[in-house]
């Protein structure tokens, strides 16, 4: 599969002009959606995906309890407009419940679930517009959701996704180099620098991968800086509108319908 | 961005505000509490919000969290099973609350033992789907609610509708029973679920006296005017709107509010358009 | 129903004696049991046990029509379910979350690494192409099931011959075996898969090759696949306990050499097996 689009051309540019260690865009959303206890929109270039995370609150089925620790559910559904190809994916498709066990996994040690027995955590992703970096974005966006419904966690969970082009490293993948080069995605929680996800489904030389692994490990502080930007922005935003009633001055809006 | 440009962040709020991973002091020092962790010996936080510090206690508020109950809190909550011997109630908690058989007035008044035939028409009492209204009267080992409607103030809710609100904008207040002059009950819940209904004349009564199991358990709505009508619709999306400002609900503020709002208002529907609620909103804030 | 888990002086007798660096079947840290492989009469039907975890992996081929959009590639397919044979942890029906994680790796480390070549596959361009179907039958169940059906399902490949194809013209004659030897299949390289499990307390050491107890224990698994060409295919750590970075990369040299020695031994029991058939050309 020979692409005639070049990765990295001789300036050093990528596809879309990004340089080799540029990331793409991030937006983020913290707005309330709709009855969730936390939510979360995030963009990574034109990676969309909104999460919503219910809970705690009480299992809806008995067999879900359990005693000592609260039980995490993840749901993932792909817009079937997502992709360029229209094509619908059944929810028992393997590679979206692999995908789901993966960002439960992720949270599921990072997540004070010891705090919540016997109540049940609902996270549901909905990707909107896919273009490489999907795991990193429900990661991401799985973070910033739980933040928001005040959900104890150690820390923040920062994901980026990596490849290396002959032998140069890149990092944030859009699709079309997804297609083409090696690629991985590394979730790191910043405050100990230690890693909690690691995937690599395509064939790597052992010296090139610990490069590239490495410059992950490090983006994710990057990402940790927009990340706590627009959570501290948000909290700040909610508070202020809070004081506001009792002493005058600035005025925050959290609209629900933004 | 780096290191420095999230100091700046920081910096430039007047509130002490943090986020998960941030250490927050050492342990040493300090204890830790609600919203932190330990992590070598160093107190760090687990959610975002606020820092609070009581003497040596150091503790993260979340900004929006579910309910934590404490006793003695008032609660709106909604009947989801009829279990034996007890209800399980959704209270916007972290789990159902628990409302015990033995913890309701029974008909026949006065203090007496729960007979198995009221175990049997537990349904006739409290179904699936009842709102009521009632007091966090102890915790289980498991960190779950017990609620009781030992009071004629408390029990099933009727004559009105629920408007749900983040719990931290409903703030302890010396009554929650608010009665506004337009002939509108409130009850705010603090777990944020709000009950806004007819106003219905006060039981001054104390203990089981002029208790009657008809009125309390009755499923039958009371005929309601036309004006009351748009008046609890006006309380509710005044309610709304102060929920989508984020501002905390006080009983002088809703009032005031609704002062406003009838001065400046040509029709209830006024209330759902968003520039009259900003106008509103600004009100409120410019009169502090 | 969830399977019990472990009672706690179990847990507690197994942590304490890993934080010595001991486990309960007297290995070392970073041993794997040793693996063996038994070779049917068929080409291409292999069993492989690690301890008691055994695997039975066969592969078929068959001709069939290739995709419209690939008419030059031949296609694999992985049949892999585990039945409650293997363990009473497993249901049929509905796949588990463990049943998922293996069917998913066995597809990326012998599918999607583009172990076997698959235009080799080619008879007929567009009207003919081999499928070679690799069925997985997971028969017992006592730990690392992963790294055991990756073995059997890439041994069973690379001792798999099919028959050999003539094309003359339009037409296809498929010779039998006892009229020409039959072709292996064009392997392009031997991707092995290593699995180490980690444990909730930070101070103790991994373990490679978790027994079922280990496993059901762990905080997490880091799962990799190589070959003897240092290339890593697929390196997968799905959450879990986090790890530091170099404790990771100390993992893949650990699985570096391992992967070596994993593939001369292969290479000695294939050969062996090899030798001791007779194969007759008339």
């Amino acid at each position: 599969m020979a692409s005639r689009i070049e990765i990295l051309n001789e300036g050093g540019f990528r596809s879309d002009g990004r340089r080799q260690f540029e990331l793409r865009t991030i937006e983020i959303d913290l707005a309330q959606q709709g009855q969730a206890d936390g939510s979360a929109v995030i963009a990574h270039g034109l990676t969309h995906v909104l999460v919503s995370v219910f809970g705690p609150r009480e299992a809806r089925m008995r067999s879900h309890t359990m005693h000592d620790r609260a039980n995490i559910n993840v749901e993932i559904s792909l817009a079937a407009f997502s992709t360029g190809d229209r094509r619908k994916r059944s929810r028992g498709d393997k590679r979206i419940l692999e995908f789901a066990s993966t960002i439960k996994s992720t949270f599921e040690p990072v997540i004070q679930t010891t705090l919540y027995p016997r109540s049940q955590i609902d996270i549901f992703v909905q990707v909107v517009q896919q273009d490489g970096g999907l795991l990193q974005a429900c990661i991401n966006g799985t973070t910033l959701a739980l933040i928001t419904a005040g959900i104890a966690m150690l820390d923040f969970v920062c994901a980026i996704s990596g490849g290396v082009h002959s032998t140069s490293p890149l990092l944030d993948l859009t699709n079309l180099e997804e297609n083409d080069v090696p690629n991985m995605t590394v979730a790191v929680m910043p405050k100990t620098q230690k890693v909690s996800l690691l995937t690599m489904d395509t064939r790597l030389h052992v010296e090139r991968f610990e490069e590239i692994f490495r410059l992950a490990v490090e983006a994710g502080s990057t990402i940790l800086v927009e990340m706590k930007a627009a959570v501290l922005g948000r909290s700040s935003r909610l508070i202020e509108s809070v004081d506001s009633s009792t002493q005058p001055h600035g005025l925050g809006v959290e609209n629900d319908n933004s | 961005m780096d290191v420095d440009d999230l100091e700046n962040i920081q910096s430039s709020h007047s509130y002490n505000l943090t986020c998960p991973g941030e250490s927050l002091t050492s342990s040493q020092s300090f204890m830790r509490g609600h919203g932190t962790y330990v992590d070598n010996e160093e107190v760090v936080a687990s959610v975002a919000g606020t820092i609070q510090r009581v003497n040596k206690l150091i503790s993260v508020k979340a900004i929006r969290s579910r309910y934590s109950p404490e006793v003695g809190d008032l609660v709106v909550g909604r009947i989801t099973e009829v279990q034996p011997r007890r209800w399980k109630v959704d209270a916007n908690s972290r789990q159902d609350a628990v409302l015990m058989l033995s913890s309701v007035n029974l008909p026949g008044g006065v203090q007496r033992r729960k007979l198995e035939s009221d175990e049997l028409q537990m349904r006739g009492f409290f179904e699936e789907g009842d709102l009521l209204v009632a007091e966090v009267q102890a915790f289980f080992a498991d960190g779950a609610m017990s609620l009781h409607t030992r009071s004629l103030r408390y029990g099933k809710l009727r004559n009105g509708q629920l408007v749900v609100v983040p719990p931290i904008l409903v703030r302890r207040l010396k009554s929650h029973f608010i009665s506004l002059p337009c002939n509108v009950d409130l009850i705010l819940g603090l777990n944020g679920y709000i009950w806004v209904s007819k106003h219905v004349k006060e039981i001054d009564q104390e203990g089981e006296q002029g208790f009657d199991a008809e009125a309390v358990y009755s499923n039958i709505n009371d005929e309601i005017d036309i004006p009351t009508r748009s008046a609890i619709s006006r309380v509710t999306s005044i309610i709304h709107i102060l929920r989508a400002h984020f501002i905390p609900l006080t009983d002088t503020l809703l009032l005031e509010t609704y002062e406003w709002t009838i001065e400046h208002e040509n029709h209830t529907t006024d209330l759902l358009q968003q520039d009259f609620g900003e106008a509103m909103v600004a009100y409120i804030s410019s009169t502090g | 129903m969830r399977p019990p888990s472990p009672s706690i002086p179990e847990k507690e007798f197994l942590f304490s004696s890993l934080k010595e660096s001991l486990r309960l079947d007297g290995r070392t840290m970073l041993e794997m049991r040793t693996p063996s492989l038994t070779f049917g009469s068929d080409l291409g039907w292999v069993e492989c046990a690690l301890g008691k975890t055994k695997v039975l992996a066969q592969v078929e081929a068959k001709m069939v029509k290739p995709q419209p959009e690939r008419p030059f590639e031949g296609t694999i397919s992985i049949h892999s379910e585990i039945s409650p044979m293997a363990s009473s942890d497993y249901e049929p029906g509905r796949p588990s979350e463990d049943e998922v994680t293996i069917t998913r790796m066995l597809d990326k480390v012998i599918r999607r690494s583009d172990a076997v070549d698959k235009e080799s596959l080619c008879i007929l361009a567009g009207q003919r192409v081999w499928h070679i179907r690799l069925t997985l039958h997971f028969l017992t169940d006592a730990g690392n099931l992963l790294d055991c059906a990756c073995l059997a399902g890439i041994v069973a490949l690379k001792h798999f011959r099919r028959p050999e194809v003539e094309v003359i013209g339009d037409d296809v004659i498929v010779h039998l075996p006892s009229e020409r030897a039959p072709m292996p299949l064009a392997i392009h390289h031997t991707p092995f898969c290593f699995t180490f499990a980690f444990f909730p307390d930070a101070s103790t050491p991994p373990v490679l090759d978790p027994s079922h107890l280990e496993q059901r224990l762990s905080a997490g698994v880091v799962s990799i696949s190589l070959n003897a060409q240092k290339e890593i295919c697929v390196l997968q750590k799905l959450g879990g306990v986090p790890l530091g970075a170099d404790d990771i990369l100390r993992l893949v040299d650990v699985s570096v050499t391992k992967a070596k020695e994993m593939h001369s031994f292969v290479e000695a029991s294939l050969m062996e097996d090899w030798n001791g058939r007779n194969i007759e050309v008339r």
